[in-house]
């Protein structure tokens, strides 16, 4: 079983199509919702899949063939590793605790597996250490 | 049984000191007891990294030819204050740059002066007869400009405030995001590695005691502004914001990683500076003072949604309990972050040990001691006959 993360970019007509419905049911796949927006031109949806292999990349095509835009998410937020300070400001900001401080080094760690890309870490950051990744939508749709 | 300055200054010449690092020091006195640590070591060595807002640089520019008497300066487009002599400003940590945003600042100039870069100069004048220019647009950097010296009027804060938020809403503040009905608490000391509370009464640090700064040399050249001692002791430690010192150094030998400028989202910049107090360790009381730990040091919790500054602390807690990440605020688990860095606070204890070991930094007896007892005032608006 593998887990992986997405974006899904929605159409306005496509947005009220019961997508992740048919991910669970006709392709036996996991979906974990981590964000979800919607306005005036669509929506979007970042999420994890999880299921076998074969089983992903099937549910990765079919969506695409459904016309969703479909982006696989690797690093949500990425971090400049000589600007951080190891303040840990960022540690209590995260709502996932995808931050914390580890008291053998006093470094601040970053688990991205557990990084949900909501971006609350990044205004928080006070050297200016955390950006959002390539291909991490804004809070609103990229 | 005692020690002075010049014994362990000749130990340092001789390469026979015992220097050990703030943290290293509290194990040998829990270890062996104060009085053993006393006589074994000889020097300790602290440190802390933190924003530091109240910092700022002197900076000649040099004459321009014909020559300028500025008055009005900009480097980057930040402000700087220059009713001074002709060539000479000053850069506050806090001043933003004119036009956009509050995201480059003061602290960013000297951020990026210390990192080597260049940094566009410009400023204006009236003209005299002996100072005709009137404008100057052109470029320095730390490699063309005479002095440039950080000259901080309040720096490494002995304790401070805790900050959470009871409101209903997330706070942008000088003590970083707080989050809604106390959804984090943040914290701004390096606790038990801070110079002044391992030396809490300041008996061995006081006027012209040489330190790190910034990664250069530096001295102490005055109490700081807001000095108080006049705040309530734990365990013989302030557990409240109390004495600071002003400092001053050579901006030339200062480094990138002890010099930061930080941007606190919608509140303003300020300046991340590097500290280290090297403490002799005198005799006994100045070995039992400097073994202070965590649990012993505490600090008042404060709620920043209330917008006075006669906040009533909610409570008290220690740098054992903040370091562990989380707090009991009402019986709920709140979590906690730093905004001193605790891993930069023990590099700087470490390099100044380096620096005496190496014979490259000895002690000085300070010149003066500064107030046992020292109030702090408020600004009330009062007519001129009661100020």
């Amino acid at each position: 079983m593998a887990e992986k993360k997405f974006v899904l970019i929605f159409s306005q007509q496509q947005a009220s199509s019961p997508v992740t419905f048919r991910l669970a049911k006709e392709y036996d796949i996991e979906v974990n919702i981590l964000r979800a927006e919607i306005d005036e031109r669509g929506g979007q949806l970042i999420v994890a899949m999880t299921g076998r292999g074969e089983e992903v990349d099937r549910a990765v095509a079919y969506l695409e063939r459904s016309g969703v835009q479909v982006r696989e998410l690797d690093r949500f937020v990425v971090r400049d590793e000589a600007r951080c300070t190891d303040c840990s400001m960022c540690v209590s900001i995260c709502p996932v605790k995808a931050f914390s401080l580890d008291t053998a080094t006093w470094s601040v760690m970053l688990d991205q597996d557990r990084c949900v890309a909501c971006g609350l870490c990044v205004d928080a950051c006070p050297p200016g250490a955390l950006r959002r990744g390539r291909e991490t939508p804004g809070p609103i749709r990229t | 049984m005692s020690k002075s300055y010049e014994e362990i200054n000749s130990k340092i010449e001789r390469g026979d000191a015992v220097v050990l690092t703030a943290d290293e020091f509290k194990a040998v006195v829990q270890e062996n007891g104060a009085e053993s640590a006393a006589r074994e070591v000889d020097v300790v060595t602290t440190g802390t990294f933190g924003a530091m807002c109240s910092s700022g640089a002197f900076i000649n520019f040099g004459h321009a030819e014909p020559p300028i008497k500025m008055t009005k300066v900009w480097l980057n487009d930040v402000p700087a204050y220059t009713g001074l002599a002709a060539v000479d400003a000053y850069i506050g940590a806090t001043e933003l740059r004119e036009g956009d945003g509050l995201d480059y600042s003061g602290a960013h100039v000297i951020e990026d002066l210390v990192a080597g870069k260049a940094v566009r100069l410009r400023a204006t004048a009236y003209g005299t007869d002996c100072y005709p220019r009137k404008d100057v647009d052109t470029h320095i950097s730390l490699r063309t400009v005479n002095q440039a010296f950080l000259f901080n009027p309040r720096n490494m804060y002995q304790n401070y405030a805790v900050a959470t938020n009871s409101s209903d809403r997330t706070l942008y503040t000088y003590m970083g995001k707080l989050l809604p009905r106390h959804g984090n608490a943040t914290y701004c000391s390096a606790g038990q590695l801070s110079p002044l509370l391992n030396d809490p009464h300041l008996r061995t640090i006081g006027l012209g005691t040489r330190i790190f700064l910034g990664g250069g040399i530096g001295y102490v050249s005055w109490e700081g502004t807001q000095f108080k001692t006049n705040v309530p002791e734990r365990n013989g430690v302030p557990a409240a914001a109390a004495r600071a010192l002003a400092v001053i150094g050579d901006l030339k030998q200062m480094t990138p990683e002890h010099i930061r400028a930080l941007y606190f989202t919608k509140y303003g910049c300020s300046l991340g500076v590097g500290i280290g107090v090297p403490i002799p360790i005198l005799d006994e009381e100045v070995a039992r003072a400097a073994g202070v730990t965590d649990d012993q040091i505490f600090a008042p919790l404060l709620d920043y949604a209330v917008q006075s500054r006669n906040r009533k602390p909610m409570m008290e807690v220690s740098y054992a309990q903040l370091r562990s990440g989380i707090i009991d605020i009402d019986g709920r688990e709140v979590r906690t972050s730093g905004l001193s860095s605790y891993k930069k606070a023990l590099a700087i204890s470490r390099e100044l040990k380096e620096w005496i070991l190496q014979r490259k930094f000895y002690l000085s007896r300070p010149v003066d001691t500064f107030p046992g007892e020292r109030a702090q005032r408020p600004l009330d608006v009062r007519p001129a006959t009661e100020a």
